[in-house]
This record gives C-alpha cells, structure tokens and sequence, in this order.
C-alpha cells in the first residue's frame, strides 16, 4: 500500500482530499504546513507528495524544492488554485494539478505519477 | 532736463525781458525828468525876460507922465504915472520871486529896486516943486540920468538872461541828443542782452522739449510693443482667458474663450461673466457660484471646484478645469479677475479609460485569490461527490452532504462578496467602515496569510460615512496591499479606523490610518505617488491605483495624507484617509 504525503493548510479540503485517497487505497499521511510536512516527509517512508501550492510561511514551491534536496526519487504533485504558477515551481515538482479537476483526475494523475516513479506499488491501484 | 531747470529756465525767459524793460523804462523817465527840467528853466528865462520888458515899459510909461507934467504942470498928464505905480510893484514882486535861486540877478534886481527907489525920490520932488524948477534944465538931467541907470540895469539883467537861456538852450539841445542815442543804446543792449539770453534758453528748452518727446515717443512704442506682445501671448494661448472688470463685466477674451463660450468679443464685451461664463456642477447641474464674487471675496487665486460644466452659448457642454485670479492695480487695489480655464473633456474620457483599464487590473488581482478562494470550496464538493458516489454508508453519506453544503455557502458568499464589489449603487448610502474594512481583509486574508503579515485591527464601532461602497472598497484594497507590499513577508500593518472631530479645515468624519513595517517611503517620493502611472513596483504595477484612490477620495470629500509614523513597531509608512461623514449631503438629490 503506497504512502502518500499529503500537505494543505485548508484543514476540511485536506480531510475530505485524505477520504479520497484512501478510498482508493492509499496510506495517507496529512499535514497542515510545510514544516509539518517536511517532518512527516524525514520520518516516514513516503511514495509521493500531493502538494498544495499556496500555504502561509512555506509555500508549496519552498517544501518541494527542499523535498527534491533531500529526496529527489519522490514524485511530487503540486495542487493549485492557480493557472498560473510560476514556472521554476513547475519544474520542480513532477506533476501540477489545478484544484477543481476533480477527484478522478487526482487520482489518475498520481496512479501515473507513482508508476513513472517506478514505485513498486504504483500498479496496485487502477 | 529736470522739470526743475525746465521751470526756472521758463521763469526766467519771462523775467529777464520784463527786468530789462523796467531798467530801461526808469532810464526813460529819468531822460524826461531832466529834459523837462531843462524845459522849465529856459521857461523861467523867458518869463523873467517878459517881467523885465514889462517892468521896463511901466518905467518909460511913469517917466512918460511926469516929463508930460514936468512940461505941462497939468496933473492930467500924471495918469500913466498913476497906472503904472500898481503893477511896478507886483513885478517887483513878481522877478524877486522868480530870482530867489540866482544871486547875481537878485543883486541887480535889489540895485534896480534903489535906483528905482532914488528915482521916485526924484519924482516926488518933481510933483511938489513950482513950475519953474520943474523945467529947470538940471532937473531934467538929473531925472535922465536916473532913468538911464534904471535902464541899463534891466537891460544887464534882461542880458544876463539872455545868456542864461543861451546856456539852457544848449543844455537842452545836447540833453535831447544824448536822450535819443542813450534810447538808442539802451534798445541796442537791450536788445542783444535779450537775443542772447532768449536764444540760450530758447534752444535749452526746446532741446529738452524735443528730448522728451522723443522720450515719451520710445517709451509709447515700447508701450505698445509690450501691449501687442500680451495681447498676441493672450490670443494664442492655449488655455481660454476670460478677464472681467472689477463689477463682472467681461473686458477681454481671448480665441480659446470665444471658441469655448460660443460668444464673440464683440458680444460678449461689457456683458455680466455669468451671462457669458455659465458654469454648472458637473453632477448636481446647480449653477456653481460666479468666480469673479468668489475672488473679490478671498482676494486671491482660487482653483474652481473640479466637476465644472461650461455650458456654451448654443447648450453644447464642456467639462473645465479652471482657476481665476484677482487683478490687482498696486498693492490692494482689485481692478478686475481674470479666469483662465481649459476643456477637460478629452482628458476626462481618458481618465475615465484609466481608471477602467486600473479596474480591469485590480479585478485582475482579485480574481486571482477569488480564484484561490473559491476552486478550494470547489475541490473538496467534487472530492465530496466522489465520496459520496463510492460510499454506501448512510452516516458517513450525511456527513459529506453536510460538508458539500458548508463549502459551497463559502463558494457563495466568496461570489456574493466579489459582486458586490462591482456592483455599485448609484446614489451614495451609508457605509458602516467596519463591515467594509471586513469585507476587504476577507478577500485580502489569504494572500496575508500566505506572506505570513501579522496584522492589527482596531476599529471604532457604529462608524459610518456616505458613499460608494465598491469604490471605498477598491481604495483600502490599494492601500493594504501597498502596506503589505512594503512590509514584505512576516511583516507587521496595522489598520486603524476612529472618530475624527471637526477640525479647522474639515468637518467630522472618520479616520482610516493604515502602517506598515515596510522601509517607508522617501520624501522626494511622496510627491509624486499621487501622479498617476507612478509606481515603485516596476512590471507589477500600473502606477494608478494611488491616484484613482485619491480621485475616489476627493470625489468624497476626503483627503489622504502620507504622515510619519510614531509607532517604532510600524517604522514605515503611515497613510490616513479622512472620510467626512457627510459628503453628499450639500449636494442631494442627485439625479440618478
């Protein structure tokens, strides 16, 4: 069962996105802030992140580049609201998601994101 | 010439002719005097000459009677005698007067009167003598040799005489030959002396007349250079000029005005200001007070109130930005205004463009956190379908439609607090100021947040002014966001809104101050922050979003300061708006 990290300071939206997952068989692990989430990301074993981009103190686009310097074989999703984000966050992280595709995009987009990762569970969900 | 000179130069041109003719005038009579004196003596000469001949001829007449009685013894023969005893005495009488100044003939008269005296002794003798001695022949002798002395007496005095108005004759004749060449060099010098001095003077006076006139001549031409060079400056002008005498009467305009007003200045010359300058306000169309009134009251350059209409001769309209002036003649003397005003109806388009094109941008802003705002809410009611599409249990179903709703309320009132944004009424209402520094920190919260700005309110309650809601709105949104710009992430602003008492220049109000912790803002900057397309963000911003702030602002009768701070928490800048609480209300009805 893979583990996914999954960080945003909208703490309902986090809930609801955390029920999502695991009805589709993940392991979730939930944070409230980046820090938070960087804590999770060095002591637990994480497959991927889902990332919310805009946060108080430690935007999405400062927790993944310190996720890539620590872990750079962790693919991260990065979630916004934005169409716009600028482009060195894109790069950044493996894939973006604008918030309000849905939860059918979500979870294809990661199924995908973990199997170009090569993570050994990334077949388990379809 | 000074108009010193000039004057004694005139007085003595007439002087010095009048002195000369009064010397030579005293000379004149001083000639006749002695002319006449001379006239007198050779006069007295010639009566004393007559007196002489008349006394001799008595003489012979009383020596006549007696040699007749001396002859004929007959008394009758006494009567010349008798005659002539009378006048012999008063021309004695006569000629000692006549002589009193002269001695000599004094002397001999004096000689004559005792020979005369001896021969009346004589006489006397004769009269009572018998007739026989009276012809004695030595009688007669006797009385003849008297008689002759007599008359060679007077024929001395009548010689001497004679001599005297001899010399007086002379004396006369070369008098009057000196009079006349004394005359002649009297008219002579006179004449020269005045040629002379009339021809110095003459030519002074009139080389300082000519100088003047040429003075006078340069200085009118400079005059009316200067006079066309304003004139030509006034007509081509670009601004209309309008100026008025001191009653309000139009006395000159210039092509721009004429253009402007519809009217000439032919008609328009001498006409009240407010029949050829109709000014209204812009949005109450109340005619706006006569310019000319306003200034004879202040005394000094007045800008007119912004939102002016000029409504020209044939009802089209302009909108005018204008200012009038008082003409002042010395230092307190008003003799006029003058108005110079200029069609801003172009320029209010654009600006109108320009505070659209810095709508458009600021909803731009917006919709970015709108966007935020809302596709949150919306993220979790499609993760909440898909929830519910996959879960059977009724509990948990419940749960998650409970949850759908609560996320699209906030979908809701996100929507509803952006309409009302752009939705504006179009009479001004009553704004409470704390629900509208709420509803901008509501929209403003996020991106506060995510900069991490510790923010402080401390708002008065039941504050409220008269206005625009989504205009104030788009002014406290421009300058909290400047605040927290300036302050930078995990900066501090504070926003404060109190009571504000009538002052001296305003009346009562609230007052909005907003500092931040940023680096402040430099003098030689604060100037120009209101100009509009200034900014200090570069690409960032448009550089209106102060400068529409401070039209909305005046637009509510407000003002916005930039002050110092004096809070050492919040170094940076301080910017405080005041609101009147009653902006509109000189104003109302509006017509919608």
């Amino acid at each position: 069962m893979p583990t996914i990290l999954c960080i945003d300071d909208e703490a309902l939206g986090l809930q609801i996105r955390r029920a999502v997952l695991e009805r589709a068989g993940y392991r979730v692990l939930t944070a409230i802030d980046g820090a938070a989430g960087l804590a999770l990301f060095r002591g637990e074993t994480v497959d991927g992140v889902v990332l919310d981009y805009y946060m108080p103190e430690m935007d999405g686009g400062a927790v993944a580049e310190t996720m890539r310097r620590e872990r750079p074989d962790v693919p991260i999703m990065l979630l916004s609201a934005y169409i716009n984000l600028p482009t060195e966050v894109v790069q950044r992280v493996d894939v973006t998601l604008l918030k309000g595709e849905g939860p059918r995009e979500l979870l294809e987009k990661l199924r995908l994101m973990l199997r170009s990762a090569g993570s050994p569970a990334a077949g388990l969900i379809s | 010439m000074k108009p010193i000179a000039f004057n004694r130069t005139l007085r003595q041109l007439v002087a010095l002719p009048i002195l000369l003719l009064l010397i030579l005038g005293s000379f004149l009579v001083w000639q006749i005097q002695v002319t006449a004196r001379a006239q007198r003596e050779l006069d007295h000469s010639d009566r004393v000459t007559a007196e002489l001949q008349e006394l001799q001829n008595l003489f012979i007449d009383q020596e006549t009677g007696l040699r007749g009685f001396q002859l004929t013894g007959d008394p009758v023969m006494l009567a010349p005698w008798k005659a002539a005893a009378g006048p012999i005495q008063s021309r004695f009488s006569d000629l000692r007067q006549m002589l009193t100044g002269d001695p000599v003939q004094m002397a001999q008269l004096s000689t004559l009167r005792s020979r005369y005296d001896q021969w009346l002794g004589f006489a006397d003798a004769v009269l009572h003598q018998d007739a026989a001695a009276l012809n004695a022949a030595g009688m007669n002798q006797r009385g003849k040799a008297m008689m002759d002395a007599i008359r060679a007496t007077v024929s001395a005095m009548q010689l001497r005489e004679a001599n005297r108005r001899e010399q007086q004759y002379h004396y006369a004749r070369w008098l009057q030959s000196r009079e006349l060449l004394s005359l002649l060099l009297s008219f002579l010098t006179v004449g020269t002396i005045l040629v002379f001095f009339t021809r110095h003077h003459v030519r002074a006076v009139s080389a300082s007349y000519l100088r003047r006139i040429a003075e006078i001549t340069a200085r009118s031409e400079e005059l009316f250079d200067s006079q066309q060079w304003f004139k030509t400056t006034l007509e081509s002008i670009g601004d209309a000029v309008i100026a008025c005498d001191i009653d309000g009467q139009v006395s000159f305009m210039n092509a721009v005005a004429e253009k402007l007003t519809g009217w000439t200045l032919g008609d328009a010359r001498g006409k009240p200001l407010e029949t050829v300058f109709r000014i209204i306000h812009e949005e109450t169309r109340q005619a706006a007070e006569n310019p000319v009134a306003k200034v004879r009251r202040l005394r000094k350059v007045i800008g007119l109130a912004n939102h002016t209409v000029l409504i020209a001769r044939d009802n089209r309209e302009f909108v005018i930005d204008d200012s009038a002036a008082p003409i002042m003649s010395g230092a307190d003397n008003m003799i006029g205004v003058v108005l110079v005003f200029r069609d801003v109806t172009e320029e209010r388009h654009m600006q109108s463009a320009l505070v659209a094109s810095e709508k458009l941008a600021v909803a731009g802003r917006l919709a970015a956190s709108i966007a935020h705002e809302i596709h949150n809410p919306l993220d979790s009611v499609a993760n909440l379908h898909f929830l519910l599409d996959e879960e059977t249990d009724q509990e948990k179903r419940a749960e998650y439609l409970r949850l759908a709703q609560q996320e699209l309320g906030r979908t809701m009132q996100i929507s509803r607090t952006m309409l009302s944004l752009y939705r504006e009424p179009r009479t001004p209402i009553e704004i409470q100021l704390r629900e509208l520094v709420d509803g901008v920190l509501l929209l403003l919260d996020r991106r506060l947040q995510h900069q991490g700005i510790h923010l402080v309110t401390e708002i008065a309650d039941d504050l409220s002014v008269e206005g625009f809601p989504a205009e104030l709105r788009q002014v406290l949104t421009n300058l909290i966001a400047n605040a927290m710009d300036a302050s930078g992430p995990k900066g501090r602003i504070r926003i404060r809104v109190q009571r504000a008492e009538a002052g001296e220049l305003r009346g009562v109000g609230a007052l909005i101050e907003i500092a931040d912790s940023g680096p402040g803002i430099p003098p030689e900057t604060v100037s120009r922050l209101f100009q509009p397309f200034f900014t200090t963000k570069g690409a960032n911003g448009t550089g209106l979003g102060l400068w529409i702030s401070m039209g909305i602002v005046q637009k509510h009768g407000g003002s916005i300061q930039v002050v110092r701070s004096d809070d050492p928490e919040l170094p940076g800048a301080c910017i405080r708006v005041f609101l009147p609480a009653r902006t509109f209300a000189a104003a109302s009805p509006l017509t919608a």
